[in-house]
């Protein structure tokens, strides 16, 4: 060193690249380090994207299922209604008893699957090897419920406009019944294997707070916004489908840093069986499960916004229609591309480790960032 | 201050249960009925109407009719018939719309070929792809 | 062994050394072969899953095969690093390594050298390992090794001193660094050092557990955040010296911890004692082996300030705790 009395220190610029094990996909974050503080963040995305939405435009209605599974493939069954909720609304269509509650029972249990997929992930991110594996043999019993309903695991092509494409099989009910109380006692599991660990306390907590009003100036949604304090969930504020039949809580934590957003979704978790009960015991005996739909179907001329409560967040789906049976414009607002905007400020006077706990606690997917 | 000691417990506890992997491929896979594997075609029930290739999201459907040749039969008969297994989704699309359920799926999904040319399935190969085909509540 | 060394250096005397020395080595290399087998197996079998279980009956020759493929493997170096430290890297990190070996007893007669001041002799010895790994971190010209090195080099370093300090008790109540007598010691009291250097024992195994880079503290080769640290531009045959490195210190610190604070080759009850010492030996390092790997399939890891702030906030007053306790009961008792 020459004759100065500092040490000269010099910014590190760190590619954490597209190909990295805790980036959920194919995400590039460039940081500038000086030492192991984080001075800025700059997220760089578009790796995934695959022109769903101008392919979009030259697929009618029912051709455009298979797409939107394929935007946030782990909770696909989201997506699905997300779409097909836009265009009944759109059409005015009532849908039949039977196949309100199948989709309800399927998107609980598709939330619970979700949920179990960010668990494992995220400790793996944070070190722990092994709740994957248990948050995985769980997720594996709820797939195969789904694969003898839709036939895949993960791509389901399941919701069509004007309801469901099958009836569930015979037994499937009963089986999704023993199934509940199963779950409930797995997530009691991993309370006692992770949330009591110090270590793990000591990581997440204080890390990555949010506040308020930033989550409402940058448009946050889903648990990062119920983690500062905000009680507002679609499936209560705004129900759409039959969720104003069902009693349920809408879990909310103030202190808004990581280790609240891990309590919100192991709490949402049992929230889901709690409703999937309920639908259980109201389930119909017997009905359709499509309702009367046209053989071509065409929107009416004019535009459509409707938003769902996905695991992620708000979903939403625009559709703005000419009366032909193809969308002139078809838009999805996706909860995933709309969180991540936060994840510089968060990250700003961070260590580089909790940059990898703060990213898995966004719950991101990077094929509903990139679309 | 000793909540780790619980969660080393668990994982104790976890070495005496039963594994929950499957050997793969010493035991077979089996599949609930509605399974989405590749498609059998049966050339004697298609009407040649076109229905499976105008919904195919991804047109990877290619057909072409050709005229009965018996003359009591009206309309065409199916003369070729491809599906470009690279592109197609297994989404199912094709056997919803079909009138005479000539399209069906099966259940066998052990597709992987060493060359991109074994991936373009031809009407032949379609119909003699008769294993495990989907059952009556499918 | 002390007879041999007690004479002058001959024929007789040196080839006895290099064959003794290689059968350690292959012992030591047999154990690190099937240490990672009954990791992965382990780590298998908490996860609901099997281990590896195709290559050789049970999958036993799983790790010989990931051996072949290593030493297959085409030597990369990366071009604008600095060669020759990058080959010596691994070099420097393996020799501590198995050169502690040479004082640990393993029953009263299967020791190599009698060395007066035998645990003197083990820390300053395994200081030197980190001097490869900041090596290696520097030589490959990869800023991911190079904080993965420094954070490396930190830890290391500062879990030295209450790793030092929790066994200070141990040679205050036996009044000798020598092993061998640390072991006589034991068998003297009755009991092993365990129970009366309870708290040394528990600060000797958290320390333990962060020289060896093990989780909770493995954050030097965090793979889910810095994809392997500093040897992440190693491939191959290098990084299986590193690999080699990190299973051959396991061998080490277990032995070591067996041999001060679970009485060694001395059995538990006295009526036992027609079973070999060095079977008792083996069951002990073996439970500690296997509480390592416990403790990998349960914990996430810790950060790196927050592991510094327990080294050096924690651990060292607790040590210091531990000999001043153990001093004052001396003097009165």
């Amino acid at each position: 060193m020459s004759s100065s009395t500092e040490l000269r220190t010099e910014e590190m610029l760190l590619n954490v690249g597209p190909q990295h094990p805790s980036t959920h996909g194919v995400f590039r974050l460039i940081v500038k380090i000086d030492g192991e503080t984080i001075t800025e963040a700059i997220p760089v995305i578009g790796y995934l994207h695959r022109g769903t939405e101008k392919l979009a435009e030259n697929l009618n209605y029912t051709q455009i299922i298979p797409y939107t599974d394929r935007m946030d493939y782990i909770s696909a069954m989201s997506n699905n209604y997300m779409m097909v909720h836009t265009v009944e609304t759109m059409m005015g269509l009532e849908i039949p008893e039977r196949a309100e509650y199948l989709r309800v029972i399927v998107l609980e249990l598709q939330r619970v699957a979700s949920h179990l997929l960010w668990f494992g992930t995220y400790l793996l991110d944070l070190g722990a090897l092994s709740p994957l594996l248990y948050a995985f043999v769980d997720r594996e019993k709820i797939l195969a419920f789904f694969n003898e309903l839709s036939g895949a695991r993960l791509t389901y092509n399941y919701m069509r406009v004007g309801g469901v494409k099958w009836d569930a099989p015979e037994g499937w009910i009963e089986k999704v019944k023993e199934f509940v109380p199963y779950m409930r006692k797995q997530i009691q599991d991993y309370h006692t294997l992770v949330t009591g660990n110090e270590v793990l306390i000591n990581r997440l907590k204080g890390i990555g707070v949010i506040t308020q009003e930033d989550a409402i100036n940058y448009s946050l949604s889903g648990v990062l916004l119920r983690s500062t304090g905000i009680k507002w969930d679609l499936r209560k504020d705004e129900p759409y489908s039959i969720y104003d039949r069902f009693q349920f809580e809408v879990p909310t934590e103030t202190a808004g840093d990581c280790f609240a957003r891990y309590k919100i979704r192991l709490r949402e978790m049992e929230e889901s069986l709690n409703i999937v009960e309920q639908a259980i015991e109201q389930f119909p005996k017997e009905g359709e499960i499509m309702a009367k739909v046209p053989r071509v179907l065409r929107t009416p001329q004019g535009e459509a916004f409707t938003r769902i409560e996905a695991p992620r967040g708000e979903i939403g789906c625009y559709i703005s229609s000419n009366g032909k049976d193809k969308p002139y414009r078809i838009k999805f607002r996706r909860p995933s591309f709309a969180n991540l905007q936060v994840l510089p400020k968060l990250v700003k006077g961070q260590n580089v480790a909790d940059m990898v706990a703060i990213l898995g606690s966004i719950d991101i997917v990077l094929g509903e960032v990139d679309g | 201050m000793l909540g780790f000691a619980k969660g080393m417990a668990y994982t104790f506890k976890q070495m005496t249960k039963k594994k929950v992997t499957h050997m793969y491929p010493d035991q077979e896979m089996v599949w609930p009925e509605r399974f989405r594997g590749i498609q059998h075609f049966a050339p004697e029930k298609c009407i040649v109407c076109n229905q499976c290739a105008r919904i195919c999201p991804t047109g990877c459907i290619n057909l072409i009719g050709k005229k009965s040749e018996d003359p009591n039969k009206k309309g065409k008969v199916i003369d070729t018939y491809d599906i470009n297994f690279e592109i197609c989704i297994l989404c199912d699309l094709c056997t919803e719309v079909c009138p005479t359920e000539a399209i069906v799926m099966t259940t066998n999904f052990e597709l992987a070929a060493y060359s991109r040319d074994e991936l373009f399935k031809n009407l032949e190969w379609l119909d003699n792809n008769n294993t495990n085909v989907r059952g009556g509540n499918a | 062994m002390g007879a041999y060394i007690e004479q002058s250096l001959g024929l007789t005397n040196s080839l006895v050394f290099i064959l003794s020395a290689a059968a350690l080595l292959g012992i030591v290399l047999g154990f690190v072969t099937y240490s990672i087998y009954f990791q992965r197996k382990i780590l298998g079998w908490m996860q609901l899953r099997i281990g590896p279980n195709r290559v050789g009956p049970l999958g036993l020759l799983q790790t010989v095969a990931d051996v072949l493929k290593l030493l297959l493997k085409e030597d990369i170096i990366p071009k604008a690093a600095d060669k020759p430290l990058f080959i010596i890297a691994p070099i420097i990190a393996f020799m501590p390594a198995f050169g502690v070996l040479a004082v640990m007893p393993f029953t009263e007669s299967i020791h190599f050298a009698d060395v007066g001041v035998g645990l003197l002799y083990y820390i300053a010895l395994s200081g030197i390992t980190v001097l490869g790994v900041v090596t290696g971190g520097w030589a490959s010209n990869n800023k991911w090794a190079l904080i993965g090195a420094m954070r490396s080099a930190a830890q290391m370093i500062s879990y030295e001193i209450p790793l030092v300090m929790s066994v200070v008790g141990v040679i205050l109540m036996t009044g000798s660094l020598n092993l061998i007598d640390i072991v006589e010691k034991q068998k003297e009291m009755g009991m092993w050092f365990f129970i009366p250097q309870f708290l040394g024992f528990i600060i000797f195994i958290i320390a333990q557990l962060a020289e060896l880079s093990r989780t909770p503290f493995d954050l030097t080769e965090a793979e889910s955040e810095l994809i392997s640290g500093y040897h992440v531009e190693y491939s191959g045959f290098r990084w299986a010296f590193f690999m080699l490195t990190e299973y051959v210190y396991i061998f080490a610190m277990a032995s070591l911890t067996t041999v001060l604070f679970l009485g060694g080759w001395l059995p538990p009850f006295e009526f036992l004692g027609f079973i070999p010492g060095i079977i008792w030996f083996g069951l002990k390092f073996l439970a500690i082996v296997f509480f390592i790997f416990w403790l990998q399939a349960t914990f996430p890891r810790m950060r790196v300030d927050q592991l510094m702030q327990m080294g050096w906030k924690v651990l060292l007053p607790l040590a210091l705790l531990n000999i001043l306790i153990t001093a004052v009961l001396k003097t009165v008792l």
